[in-house]
């Protein structure tokens, strides 16, 4: 077994403070602890509002959280100890009418081994066009992100991550509203990154899609409540404290 | 011809010439991140706002300019610093702000016992430019120009997704300070041209119609400094040989490029241009 490229430990975040979490009612997460080797594929699943993009802010540094997160088995300090994660938010975060073009887009990934003041580099271009290739938008680079479809776009964001040379890619309900033929393309670029070594934690609140498409899922909801194939974390018992009641039906 | 050339016979109208295609070439450029990161209500009261700095400054017998830059400089420190307060929205605290330093600009100016007119800071007085303010000018709008191109490429990764702009390194708030700060001196350099009520009229109306048009961010900045440009001189013709007040014409040859650029743009952004997803 690999060692972890990604390490979660006893993990909380507060509503509305500036400090780390505490057990009690104001918790969005507590205790969350989980492990994720290179190349896994993870389904995080867990209704809406269960916390599961407060766990990936959480994780990439970008909300004020207590507990340990540990990325290539280097203690995350601030946020420069965590480039080696990319977080996807969910797409209607984005201005998609921002004059931006889709090669631009995934350049952006490339900033982290540049300082504010250089010009990306020739070495740049190519890895962002190797990125884009991977996710076969290849010829894409001069579109505006209108251009694209829903599925184009997500697969536009993960070619950003791949530029970023990211071990650890956390998606944020890329998946709904997004029709079976475009969650399937999305799979075999999933598959792709994964066999290459890259993580990638996936939110989604549809559990039939999670059961198909997983080898591991977490249920989240306010805290862990389930690590294991989609059989285990899918069981009642699971079920029930993920989503209630909502969750056998 | 003659109707173009004839009004730049005069040395003032040179002058006025070259003040206002200062100020068409640095208020686009900085207006891009302005109308792109949908801030321009700040602009709006930091126009309004720097009334407070030109009345105490003309007060104490100082360049307005400078104490346009101080008042500018203070409404951007006390934004940052006000909007840290959960409670209240950056679009309250701006309101607040501005309208407090437009309201102190007037009290101190209607105090005075000059003879100014206070729609002489409202307004501009573009004809009445000194060399002293187009150098100054110069120097801060070539700064502006300046520090936009250096910090191009994090203006584009803080305004189109801060969260993945902060992953990869980009001090995000680092970076909107500065903006609100060349904001600032953008409204500064329009001061004597256009006023303080017309300021935020350079600042934004050449950027979003640019905005309307441009397919990327270079084509939108170069858009809105051939507009800016455009517009300003076009502006000083038609008030020279009309009469009108230099100020309020460029801003409504500004309006009516953007109500033109509206009507032509307004086939492509129908809906069903929009493709669905998945």
């Amino acid at each position: 077994m690999s060692t972890p490229i990604l390490e979660v430990e006893n993990l909380g975040v507060k509503y509305g403070s500036h400090h780390g979490a505490h057990h009690g009612r104001s918790d969005a997460l507590y205790d969350v602890s989980f492990e994720v080797r290179r190349g896994e594929l993870v389904g995080v699943i867990g209704p809406n509002g269960a916390g599961k993009s407060t766990m990936f802010k959480a994780i990439c540094g970008l909300v004020n959280h207590s507990g340990v997160v540990e990325v290539n088995g280097v203690h995350c300090h601030d946020r420069t100890d965590r480039m080696d994660l990319a977080y996807i938010p969910q797409r209607n975060d984005s201005d998609l009418t921002f004059p931006i073009t889709v090669g631009e887009l995934v350049l952006a990934g490339r900033r982290r081994f540049n300082s504010w003041w250089q010009r990306p580099a020739a070495a740049d271009r190519a890895a962002a066009d190797d990125a884009l290739h991977k996710v076969l938008l290849g010829g894409t680079e001069s579109c505006s992100l209108t251009e694209l479809s829903g599925g184009q776009l997500q697969r536009a964001y993960l070619a950003r991550a791949l530029a970023q040379q990211a071990s650890v890619v956390l998606l944020d309900e890329s998946l709904s509203g997004v029709d079976e033929p475009t969650t399937a393309e999305l799979f075999e670029v999933f598959n792709t990154l994964s066999a290459d070594g890259t993580a990638m934690l996936v939110a989604t609140h549809d559990l039939a899609l999670a059961r198909r498409r997983f080898k591991r899922c977490l249920a989240i909801n306010g805290t862990l409540r389930g690590d294991g194939t989609p059989e285990q974390t899918l069981s009642p018992n699971i079920l029930d404290a993920t989503f209630g009641s909502l969750g056998r039906s | 011809m003659n109707w173009l050339t004839e009004p730049f016979q005069a040395e003032f109208m040179q002058r006025a010439l070259l003040a206002t295609i200062i100020i068409g070439i640095v208020a686009p450029v900085v207006g891009t991140w302005v109308v792109l990161r949908r801030m321009a209500n700040l602009g709006d009261a930091m126009s309004h706002g720097t009334l407070a700095g030109v009345g105490l400054a003309y007060a104490a017998g100082v360049n307005v300019l400078f104490g346009a830059m101080g008042a500018g400089v203070l409404i951007a420190a006390l934004l940052l610093w006000f909007s840290t307060n959960r409670r209240l929205g950056q679009e309250t605290v701006i309101a607040v702000l501005g309208t407090a330093f437009f309201a102190i600009g007037v009290v101190v100016i209607s105090r005075l016992d000059t003879g100014v007119a206070l729609t002489h800071f409202l307004f501009g007085r573009v004809l009445t430019v000194t060399w002293g303010d187009i150098w100054l000018n110069l120097a801060l709008g070539g700064a502006a120009v300046l520090v936009v191109s250096a910090l191009f490429n994090e203006l584009r990764l803080a305004s189109f997704d801060h969260v993945q702009a902060e992953q990869v390194g980009v001090h995000v708030e680092l970076v909107q300070a500065i903006l609100v700060l060349l904001l600032a001196v953008v409204v500064v350099i329009s001061l004597r041209a256009v006023g303080t009520i017309m300021a935020v009229t350079m600042l934004v109306t050449p950027a979003a119609s640019a905005r309307l048009l441009a397919r990327n961010l270079r084509q939108m900045t170069l858009l809105g400094v051939v507009f800016g440009v455009g517009e300003g001189v076009g502006g000083l013709l038609v008030s020279y040989h009309l009469s009108s007040s230099p100020g309020a014409t460029i801003g409504l040859v500004a309006a009516a490029v953007f109500a033109v650029t509206f009507a032509i743009t307004l086939p492509r952004r129908m809906p069903h241009h929009h493709r669905p997803f998945g």
